[in-house]
Parts: C-alpha cells; structure tokens; sequence
C-alpha cells in the first residue's frame, strides 16, 4: 500500500469529499414545493445522499489503500470490516442502478453477451456493468475477493461463481443451511466452523493478524446499529406512521452496506430522533392516513415515487415491509461475546432462509403490531425465494386475517418489466376493495 | 442450352421460392410465389413456373435441394437442408467476401457466420417471438396506418427515436398506441420502432460474432431505414442482394449442385 | 417414497427397503399447479407439484425434496407448511459448498438426523442392510461408469432415445434389477460400425424426444452426456467401503462431477466438460436447457465462451418439457449437425 494512496484515500475520506458535497449543495437550486399528499420531506434524507455519495465516491480512491470485497446482503460482513477491506455490496449498486432506470441498458449488456433475461435483474445489472464498466455511480473499483452467503438465496452463488470467474480472484462462501423446521446444532455448528475458518482464510490474504477485541467492538456496533434499525421501523407502528415505508427503502441501504461502521450506527441515532419527533408531533409519511399497509418481497426500484404517490393519494400508507425488517429480525442473537455461533443463529435464521410457516406467522404479528388492513406483493422472476410461495401466503392471510390484498407482477431493476395498464388496474380494483371494506 | 440443372426449392411461411441453376452455376430462372395454406402445392408450382421460364423440362433437373419451414413437404425433392446453411452459402456466392449473413424474413431472423468457402461456423436465431421479423414491421405499419413503403423510408430514423422498451411484439403495439395517444409524431415512433429491431438483430450478433463483410437477405433488406439503422450499429456498408429473398434458394440450388458431384 | 430432484442418500432409503421413485417431469397438462406458481417458475418444479397435488390421496410414502435450488427449496415448504397436501414432505440439506472438514461433519450430521427420522417413521435400521445398500450404491455407481464409457466409444446398439430412456429407467427401478439391466445392455455392446457423428450433451434432463427422433434419424450419436439426473451423480472414480458406512456415503457425494447446483467453479466445470469431450470424441457439446433454470443459465454463459473460444461447435437449446412440434429447434439441431457434417463432406 503506497503512502501517497493511503493519504490521497485520508483525504479525500475527511476533508476532500465533505467538502466536494458542500459545493455540490451549494451548486443546487433546491425548489421545495409543499406535497399535498406526503408529508414534509426527512431531514435526514440529506444525510443519506451525503453517506451513500461519498461511500461511493470514496470506493474511487480505495483501491490501492484498503482490500476490496464485494459482498451479498446477507453475508456476515463484520468478518471483513475486522481486516480492514472496503466493501461494495452489487446488489446495492444495483438497486441504485434500478432506481436511476438504467437498468434496462446494464441488462441488454448482459444479456447481449449471453445471460438470459430470466436471471435476476440484479444480477444481469452486475454482468452488464462487469463486462462493461459503465454504472451510474461512477466507477466502482474492481475487487480483490468476493463473500457471498446463499442465507438470501442460491442464486447469489452462481452469480458470484461468474463473478469470480470472470474477474479471477477468490471467493468466499458461506454456506447457510435452509431452516425448514428448526436452526439445528449441527447446522449451527456448520456456519460457526465455516466462519472460524474464514479468519486464517483473510489472515493470508490481508497479510493482518485477527484482532478479536477489534472483532467485538464491531459486532457490538453492527448488533446496536441493527437494533437502532428495528427502533426506526417500530416508529411506524404509530398513527400516522412518521414515514412510508418507500423512504424506509432507502434508509435501509446503511445497515446492509455500511453496518459495522461507526457512521451507519449514528446515522440511524439521527433517523430515530426525527422519526421519534414527528411520533411525537404527530406528523406523518402521508398526509392523509386512512389506510395502513403492508408491502412484500424486494422495492420495485424503478416505481418507487410512481407508487408511492399512487398509494399517497389514495390516503394509503405502507407502514411496514418484510424486506425491510430482514436486517432487523435475527439481531436479537448476536452476542459480541460469542461471536461465532450467535453470528450463526444471526445469519443462518434470516426471513428467506426460513420455511414458509414461519414467514407467515411474522407476517401476521407484523400486520397484528402495525395495525394493518391490506397487502400489496410484488411478484417477481427475479427472486425466486421472495417469490415462490406468495400466493399460498396471500389466500392465507386472506382467510385467517381477513386481509385484502393484491399481487403486482413487476421487476426489482429491470426497468423495461413494466405494464402500467396491468398494474393500475390491479390496484385501483384493490383500492376500491379497501374502500369498500371500509363503507361494509 | 444446358444439358442439366439443379433445384433449390425455400418452402417458408409466407412465400415460396425457386431458383434453377446449370451445371456451372449460372442462375436460369427465380420464381418467388404466395405459400399459401399448402406448401406442397406451391411449391409445385413455382418449380414448374421455374422450369418454365427457363425452358427446360423436370427430366432435366438433375438434383433438387428443399430448405425451409416447409422442406419435408417437398415431395420431390431429393435432400431436406436448413434455411441456416442455404442463406450461409446463398448470401457467400452473391458476395464472397461475407464473413457474416443477417437473415430478415417473414417469421423469423437470424444471423449467421461463415467461412471463405461459405460454410457455416456458427448461427443464430430469433425463432421464439416475432420481435425482430418482417412480422413486427407489419403489425407496427398497421398501427401506424401506413404502408410498408412508406413505414420504410431512410427519412424516418434520422435524428433520435422514441425508446421503445417493451421486448413483445404485444406489449411493443400496445405501447405505440399509448405514445400515439400522447401526441409523439409518428416519425420518432418509427424510428424507435426500427431501432427496437436493429437491437434484436445485434443481441443475435454478439451471439455469433461480427465478421466483415456483413450481408443482409430476407424480405426485410429492401426496408431502407432499417438498413440504414443496422449500417450504423454494424458500422458499415451492407451487402444488400438485389434479390434478396430467394438467396435461400440460390443456395439450395448450389447445394445441390454440389451433392451431386459436379462442382 | 417420491424423491425430487437431485442430491440424496439412495443408500439409506434402501436400508429401509424404500424405494426411492425419482420426479423429474412427469407428464400431463398443468392445471392446479398454476393456482400456487408463477409462471416463471421451471417446468420441472412446476409438474412436480402438479404431480403431487394430483395423486395427494394415492402416495402414502410421502416425498423426500433435496435442497437443489431456489424454487425446489419453496416448493418444499409450501407443500409442507403452506399448502399442506396429505403425504408427508421430508427434507434434506445438500451443502453447496466444497468439501473441507466442516462440510463433511456437516453432512455425516445430516445423514445422521436422516437416518433417525427414517427410522422414527419406518423402524429402526439393521446395519447390516445398510452395509449391503453401500455395496449395491457401489455397485451401481461401477456399472453406471462402465456404461458411459461404452457409450462414449459408440458400442452400445442403441438409439439415442433408448439410451436415455434406459438411463432414466434407473429413477424408478429397483436397484438389483437395474444393474442387471444394465449389465444386460453392456454385455451385448459391439463395435462400431463406422464413425458417425457424436455430441455430448450437458443439462439437467435429456433432450425432449423430437430432438433425439431426429438425431437417430441422421444418425448421429450423444456419445456423452453431462446430466444432473445422468451422470452428475456418478462418481468420477470408485469411491471405497470401509466399515463406516456413513463414510462411503459423504466420500461418495463429495466425490461427485462439478455441477451448476453447488459451489464449484466454472473452472473447474470447464475443464471437466473439456475433458468429457475429449476422451469421448465428440465434435461438438448441446446445451439443453430446462427453461427458468438458474443454476443453469448462469453457468452456461461462461461455459459456451470458452467452448466457442476454443472453436468447439456448440448448440444451446431452451426445453419447457413436453412441448410437441418444435420445428424451429428441430431446424436449429439440423443446422448444427449440418455445421458439424461439413468437415466430414466430400
């Protein structure tokens, strides 16, 4: 690691972005128009941008300082922050990615180089951007290792076997066995061993020693940070719910990709005083509260504002979300203190790693606690576990909740999945649906 | 007069062709007539239209080569070879210099690479959905109220197209009706359209390859803009056939021409 | 008891004298799977639950559904918790990763919880029966190896249709009479008559049967094949008995050919397939694809580059299972046999 990388990286981390993203601020000419239908925007949505633009700005210059690892959701991401690596997480990305409607282009990219369009869209996006540099973030510097957990879905797994191929350089694998009654000890055995074994795996090839009191520290950050998370989204539980749970998507991004950091656990401090203080003051995501509701399966990133406003309009708030409370749900585990096996009952138990009984009954205290009355499902090709399996849970929670619901084919970042006629129509029958209960 | 000649008979969905060639390779006759509901038949009558025209008797024919949808109902026809090797080698004769051969029909495309002898070395094709055939052009014409021709013209694809996103025919009409709705002139809508196209087509060719010297058959070369579009995605000059649509049949002939030793 | 696809231990179903019945797709139109699946969801996930939803009442044995993938790790659950059909739904964690310490415990912990919960519902195991079904595994496993090289040298007299229907045979036959079968077969193997084309194919079912009409008919010959329900699950080399049977099972898994389905690299599938069809002679490899397949797909792209950059002739064909009248992939295996015949023309 050269010395002129390392200060160029230092500098750039504390003096050089903060102040590129002040010009940026000073450069716009911010028109705030008061919504009729949201309420007032976030403050602390200004800090998201700040933190995600400079995570990403900031990826630019650390190649040469700090290992790169690009990394899944999922996967217990404490092991790398420990070695010091600089981590990209492509699904993130490609979320973005999806958000900016690029991508369709990214995909066409894969796809024209021979992934089929039946592959996940974060995926294809990654392929697209991987065969030819080109993203919406800039640049994202090439990584020197891959961690992918399948506790999400096995897909990563050959996603991340092209990657490594492709790029040739090693990847790591954490292998979470599906819970389809109960977390076993030998399956908890299994994740705490391969974890273990990952530590002399990055001793290698970081060239650094394992730091275990390092280690704690950073699993107590991720563990409060995750905690401060579950905080933020309880808030929701209010009426009005402070917020909707489309901005919750976006709040969602720094405790997947910056957890362990010290700056994702104060950013959620922040988030939580102000959602707190609208609790308080009464102030809602949505003007109009008439309906709460809850939203399942992955963001349709490139409809977030299209549906979000659809659903604002109609006095309908989504207030709370499978996808979002993943990084919430299992924290209760992790215990700094034995870091191995509770990092194993933490990750090997998440939502998607679970059999479907159990995603049903979370789902009805979920409905239960936010105080729900309808349910709009994405259903999408490009996640198989998220999808697999919805329209059982639907007729369910229909018969043993009575709860109105709607399924909306769509896409998670494939811009081009997209038939605004079918799912208007959907959901306007939907809408009159709920109305109607109402007037029953 | 030729002692003998040879058949090659392209039975597809939409028109049947025949082309007769003598023992040197000389093209006698090109019949081009409507498949219609049977194949056989019209097949039939282009060959004996073909004989026709070209003076000779069936006695003469000395090998008859059948490609196509239809090839297996071509009773006499004495080999059953694919469209895929029949443009290869069709479009090779036409231009030697071909290294790749995009194929625009009615129904289907494809592209295709080939060798300096004018063999296949790998291939393509479209042949799940109508995205990317002369098919989509006439339900978009349709649409649109206008004529092939005039749907056609180079004027039409200069400057920015409309980003036609959906991948379906379907989806792709009902998405032109709803930019009409909103006012788009319909010249951008034909240029997005043919744009949509030309990007089927190039999915196709990074499939295969691109390879100088690029030449186009099917019905479609004779739609200008489209050409002009995929002359600027290929980033050259096309090899256009001034019969574009029997090259199919110009290469079942030579085909079997060559199987019957005489080359 | 019904096994869905693909990973399982064989070895303690027939201690227990199951006998396992392999699901890979099974016939017959779709009507009630459709209330419970997308449509993007894999033909072979979606006949499977057909299939079980249709015989609810008659399959008593219940099923066994290996952790393969995705949508066979939902499909799962949803019949078993969600839907909740009659027959028993049981379960089994194949670990993807590569064998090292941990995985190898963890799957001696696998087979151990299996073997109880069999006997919990079936009786308690003789080890002796579990001996001898690694013996038989053993056994099997040899006469499979035998047979592929047979095939891959061209001197079994069989058409490319029966080859595969003896193959699959093996899903639903008992084991002892299956290994006569296949002893049968290999005893009366000749050599070739001539040389004919041959291809390798790779996926994880066989070519529909339009598709192997026709490679009979032009008299070309699938001289290996690279199939999750073939040859995947044929150990590469002979794996060893000892007197701990749970051994020779985790040797036996961990010793199986790389596939799409777990960890192993494309390296490493790359230079397996590389070296199928080198010692088999082929001229060029067919990718049949089991549509909305995901392990598949992303593998396939890598894999057909490096075939295409080597100039090996390859043919990828997308299959939904069952389809008839396919003429535009029948066309498209034509022209790829046309391609590989032009070498061998006057």
């Amino acid at each position: 690691m050269s010395v002129l990388a390392n200060s160029r990286y230092y500098f750039m981390k504390d003096l050089g972005a903060p102040a590129l993203m002040k010009l940026q601020e000073l450069g716009k000419r911010r028109r705030r128009t008061e919504s009729t239908v949201f309420g007032p925007a976030l403050k602390t949505n200004k800090r998201l941008k700040q933190l995600l633009s400079r995570h990403y700005y900031l990826a630019r210059f650390a190649p040469k300082n700090k290992p790169i690892a690009w990394v899944t959701s999922g996967a217990p991401v404490e092991l790398l922050r420990v070695f010091g690596f600089y981590t990209i997480y492509p699904e993130n990305h490609s979320a973005l990615v999806g958000a900016r409607k690029s991508g369709s282009e990214l995909c066409s990219i894969a796809e024209e180089a021979g992934f089929s369009q039946d592959l996940c869209s974060y995926a294809r996006i990654d392929m697209g951007h991987m065969l030819s540099g080109k993203t919406p973030a800039g640049k994202l510097p090439k990584p020197d290792l891959l961690f992918c957990s399948n506790n999400i879905c096995q897909t990563v797994l050959y996603w991340y076997k092209a990657m490594a191929y492709h790029y040739d350089i090693p990847l790591l694998i954490l292998d979470a066995p599906f819970v389809a009654e109960e977390q076993s000890e030998a399956d908890i055995q299994y994740l705490a061993s391969q974890m273990e074994d990952l530590i002399p795996q990055l001793e290698r090839f970081t060239g650094k020693i394992f730091d275990a009191i390092e280690f704690e520290s950073i699993l107590t950050r991720s563990k409060e940070t995750s905690l401060t998370w579950r905080a933020v989204l309880e808030t929701m539980q209010a009426k009005p719910a402070p917020m909707t749970i489309f901005d919750a998507f976006g709040h969602l991004a720094p405790v997947v990709s910056l957890r362990g950091l010290p700056v994702a656990y104060d950013y959620y401090q922040l988030l939580l005083e102000e959602l707190e203080d609208r609790v308080a003051k009464g102030i809602g995501g949505i003007r109009n509260e008439k309906h709460r509701l809850i939203w399942d399966n992955i963001a349709v990133w490139y409809q977030v504002r299209y549906l979000a406003t659809f659903f604002a309009e109609r006095g309908m708030n989504f207030v709370t979300a499978t996808y979002t409370n993943a990084w919430a749900e299992t924290t209760g585990y992790l215990d700094p203190k034995d870091p191995f096996k509770s990092m194993a009952k933490t990750y090997g138990q998440i939502i998607l790693n679970k059999h479907l009984q159990y995603r049903l009954d979370l789902m009805k205290h979920m409905i239960r606690s936010f105080r729900v009355s309808g349910m709009v499902m994405h259903s999408t090709r490009s996640c198989k576990p998220y999808s697999v399996g919805q329209y059982d849970l639907r007729k369910r929670l229909a018969k043993d909740l009575d709860l109105p619901s709607v399924i909306i084919d769509a896409d998670i970042a494939d811009d081009r999945i997209w038939s605004e006629s079918q799912v208007l129509t959907r959901l306007e029958a939907f809408c009159e649906n709920l109305d109607g209960a109402d007037h029953a | 007069m030729p002692n003998y000649c040879f058949a090659g008979v392209d039975v597809g969905s939409l028109s049947t062709d025949v082309v007769l060639i003598d023992e040197t390779g000389t093209s006698l006759s090109e019949i081009v007539v409507a498949t219609g509901v049977d194949g056989s038949t019209a097949a039939r009558k282009a060959f004996e239209t073909a004989l026709e025209t070209a003076g000779l008797k069936e006695a003469e024919v000395k090998s008859v080569t059948a490609t196509g949808y239809g090839r297996r109902t071509v009773d006499f026809a004495s080999q059953h070879t694919t469209e895929i090797s029949c443009h290869g080698l069709g479009a090779h004769l036409l231009f030697p210099n071909t290294g790749t051969v995009i194929d625009i029909g009615g129904q289907d495309s494809k592209v295709i690479s080939v060798d300096s002898k004018g063999r296949m070395l790998d291939f393509a094709m479209n042949d799940k959905c109508a995205a990317g055939t002369g098919r989509f052009l006439e339900v978009m014409a349709q649409r649109l109220e206008l004529s092939i021709t005039d749907f056609s013209d180079p004027i039409n694809v200069q400057g920015e197209g409309v980003q036609i996103s959906s991948t379906c025919t379907v989806f792709a009409e009902s998405e032109v009706i709803s930019l009409l709705t909103k006012r788009i002139p319909r010249q951008q809508i034909i240029n997005g359209l043919q744009r949509s196209i030309v990007s089927r087509i190039w999915s196709m060719i990074t499939t295969v390859g691109l390879e100088a010297e690029v030449t186009l058959t099917g019905g479609v070369a004779l739609n200008q803009g489209l050409v002009k579009v995929l002359e600027e995605r290929v980033r050259s000059r096309l090899n256009i056939p001034a019969n574009p649509q029997t090259v199919g049949a110009l290469g079942a002939a030579h085909m079997a021409r060559r199987r019957s030793g005489s080359v | 008891m019904g096994v869905l696809p693909a990973l399982y231990p064989r070895e303690l179903l027939w201690a227990h004298d199951i006998l396992p019945a392999e699901i890979w797709d099974p016939p017959g139109e779709l009507n009630r799977a459709n209330a419970h699946l997308q449509p993007t969801i894999c033909p072979v996930v979606k006949r499977s639950l057909e299939f079980m939803l249709a015989t609810s009442d008659i399959v008593n044995t219940g099923y066994l559904i290996p952790h393969t993938c995705d949508s066979l790790q939902n499909l799962a659950t949803l019949t078993k918790d969600l839907i909740r059909i009659h027959p028993p739904i049981r379960t089994f964690y194949n670990p993807k990763g590569p064998f090292t310490q941990n995985s190898e415990a963890f799957y001696r912990q696998q087979l151990k919880g299996f073997e109880q919960a069999l006997a919990a519902e079936f009786g308690p195991l003789n080890p002796e029966k579990l001996t001898a079904a690694c013996e038989l595994s053993q056994r099997m496993d040899t006469v499979k190896q035998q047979l592929a090289r047979h095939r891959s040298r061209d001197e079994l007299q069989l058409s490319n249709r029966n080859y595969f229907r003896l193959i699959r045979a093996g899903e639903f036959m008992v084991p002892e009479e299956y290994i006569a079968l296949l002893e049968d077969t290999i005893s009366s193997r000749q050599n070739p008559m001539g040389s004919r084309i041959k291809i390798m194919v790779s996926g994880i079912l066989p070519p529909d049967d339009e598709l192997l009409e026709l490679l009979d008919a032009t008299d070309v010959v699938i001289c290996a094949e690279d199939l999750l329900c073939g040859n995947r699950r044929v150990p590469l080399d002979q794996v060893d008995l000892t007197d701990d049977p749970l051994r020779f099972i985790t040797d036996r898994t961990f010793s199986l050919p790389p596939c799409s389905t777990k960890a192993n690299s494309l390296q490493e599938r790359a230079v397996y397939l590389n070296k199928l069809a080198v010692d088999a002679e082929a001229h060029g490899i067919l990718f049949n694809l089991v549509k909305f397949c995901e392990p598949e797909l992303f593998d396939h792209q890598a894999l057909v580059k490096h075939f295409k950059q080597c100039g090996y002739p390859a043919l990828s064909i997308e299959t939904e299972l069952g389809s008839r009248n396919q003429a535009q992939l029948l066309t498209r295996l034509e022209a790829f046999l046309e391609m590989l015949s032009q070498d061998r023309a006057v």
